[in-house]
């Protein structure tokens, strides 16, 4: 285990995690003195009848949510975080539940910080540090089993109008409870839960080799790969397996926990520059990316890599392979699971750039769109924590082979 | 209770390290006027950054601190280590005496202080990308390969940057910083 000079890890959430956890919200909420919630989430959690539990659950205390909005879009919006925050006041809230995905728990922590702020600009808290003090009460629910924004310090909320991403990052942000119930992801379609999962994957696997790795993140990242890694591919085939649910919950939780303190690298770097010029889902980017930023990095963090074998395959497996090969054989493990969550989902599960669609069964990522991820991911702070240097010739390179879904040619790999 | 009994606690000054680190800030700053003369990657690093742009790279709480910045007709100007109340749309701050001290004794290079989260930017990310761009190719010219295989992540190869560019920028850097 690698110990470095100097580290910093931090994650004050308290998470309750089981079956039928979201039980505990009364309990929980008087706890952190929380009498008029609001509960923020979407449509389709709406929908999916998933509001209808946490209502339940609240009502066995007579606790009632004392406003609901179920209408943050799939990309969370400034203005969308200004109607969440003018709800909250009319109606004296007290506190916030955000159920949803990493969309509706950004969104929630944005109106949080108008809120607790009394502010009306969410522009003046941009950045890292800018929120100073204690928010107002929060419980996260997420009903996604990937982003594990229920434990991290940042949120990303759109200016559709301005064309900008806005990035929030501070301790504050943390959530003060974050509630993990299997019956909250029991209704995830499996081509979700398979992406969804490997972006849950790829923050352990980037937190575990990319440049602030630290022995606590490592231990959350290590648990949350070997988590997915049992359980992803059979509960994508049996979704109902509640037990494989919560399991994959948990890990999204646990490599939330591990990137959020150890960042992450290549594979966010240019994911985020797909969804931002192609707009394809977050982790669908994170699934087709995440051997490619294994390879591009092999040459200086073999080490690392090698060792996530263990996790990901067994301890058998991990015994039976010499030290060389286990870098290696880790990215072959990960594409043979890209490779069964593919089959499992009848081929809806892409493998390479040029097998995303939308739902009209338009490519969404044209090889001639390759140029202008290469610059885009050029401004993107991910690459501060990749372990290799990258410019646009090396971003080009990588995403030529993901578009193809060829292995990198490592020799044309440029090392210092 | 007689509160006297209980001095406040002041930090050391640290007066020499402070000099020193001063004394790096001053030729980065300096070297990075000259390579925005010198160097085509420089150069088109800048001109693609706002009009308005200004850095402040400084040291929390008390500095010292340096500042670099576009002028009105576009060139890239070092504009000294006093505040003469400007308005920096980048802010780079080094956390302590001792953060400064590893990065610009190259006991740490720019990536592994910001990993270590010794070095906290505060403005528009993709100018703060451009500028680590900016800096790497900074230090490339100013330092000997062994020390600056330190500071940077990877050290250029020829085909990225080829011996002459690289030693007649080196002169051409050196030149232009340290005279006025």
């Amino acid at each position: 285990m690698q110990l470095p000079a100097y580290y910093e890890f931090c994650n004050s959430v308290k998470t309750i995690v089981g079956h039928k956890a979201l039980e505990q919200i009364p309990q929980s909420l008087k706890a952190i003195n929380a009498q008029r919630p609001m509960i923020i989430t979407d449509k389709g959690v709406e929908q999916a009848g998933l509001i209808k539990i946490v209502q339940a659950a609240m009502q066995k205390s007579k606790l009632k949510a004392a406003a609901l909005f179920d209408s943050v879009p799939a990309d969370s919006d400034v203005k969308v975080v200004n109607e969440v925050a003018k709800i909250y006041r009319a109606k004296k809230c007290d506190s916030i539940i955000a159920v949803g995905g990493g969309s509706v728990l950004d969104t929630a922590k944005g109106a949080n910080i108008l809120v607790s702020e009394n502010a009306t600009d969410l522009m003046q808290f941009v950045g890292y540090g800018n929120v100073k003090r204690k928010l107002r009460p929060f419980v996260a629910i997420p009903t996604t089993a990937g982003t594990g924004s229920e434990v991290t310090s940042v949120a990303v909320i759109a200016n559709h109008e301005k064309n900008i991403k806005m990035a929030f990052g501070s301790l504050f942000l943390l959530p003060d409870i974050a509630i993990i119930d299997s019956r909250m992801t029991k209704t995830l379609p499996p081509t979700i839960t398979a992406f969804t999962g490997m972006d849950a994957l790829t923050h352990a696997v980037e937190a575990y080799f990319c440049l602030a790795k630290n022995p606590l993140s490592d231990t959350t990242a290590l648990a949350a790969i070997q988590l997915i890694a049992q359980n992803l591919v059979n509960v994508v085939k049996k979704p109902s397996d509640l037990d494989g649910r919560l399991a994959l919950a948990l890990a999204s939780n646990l490599a939330g926990m591990a990137f959020s303190n150890s960042m992450v690298g290549l594979v966010h770097n240019i994911g985020h520059a797909i969804g931002g010029v192609c707009g394809v889902p977050h982790g669908v980017c994170m699934n087709i990316l995440l051997p490619y930023g294994l390879e591009y990095n092999m040459h200086k963090r073999s080490q690392y890599i090698g060792e996530l074998l263990y996790p990901l395959a067994g301890e058998e497996v991990y015994n039976k392979t010499p030290k060389k090969e286990r870098p290696l054989k880790t990215v072959e493990y990960i594409r043979k699971l890209i490779q069964d969550l593919h089959d499992a989902t009848d081929g809806k599960h892409p493998r390479f750039l040029k097998e995303v669609y939308d739902r009209t069964g338009k490519q969404m990522i044209p090889k001639e769109k390759l140029p202008d991820i290469a610059r885009t991911a050029m401004s993107d702070p991910a690459q501060f924590y990749n372990p290799e240097d990258l410019d646009y010739n090396d971003y080009i390179m990588v995403l030529e082979a993901a578009w193809e879904g060829i292995p990198l040619d490592r020799k044309k790999i440029k090392k210092g | 209770m007689n509160a006297l009994q209980y001095p406040e606690i002041k930090p050391k000054k640290k007066f020499i390290k402070r000099i020193y680190i001063a004394v790096m800030l001053w030729v980065v700053g300096r070297a990075i006027q000259a390579a925005a003369k010198v160097d085509r990657e420089v150069k088109e690093e800048f001109a693609k950054l706002k009009d308005n742009f200004l850095l402040k790279m400084w040291i929390w709480p008390n500095g010292p601190a340096m500042y670099v910045g576009k002028t009105k007709d576009g060139k890239v100007k070092y504009l000294g280590w006093k505040d003469k109340g400007y308005k920096p749309t980048l802010t780079m701050t080094i956390k302590s005496v001792e953060a400064a001290m590893l990065l610009f004794t190259f006991q740490e290079g720019t990536a592994i202080s910001t990993a270590r989260n010794r070095l906290v930017v505060d403005g528009d990310l993709p100018d703060a990308c451009a500028l680590v761009r900016i800096l790497n190719i900074v230090e490339v010219y100013l330092l000997p390969k062994i020390i600056a295989k330190l500071a940077v992540k990877r050290y250029p190869k020829w085909s990225q940057m080829n011996p002459l560019r690289k030693h007649f920028g080196r002169i051409l850097i050196y030149v232009r910083a340290f005279t006025f």
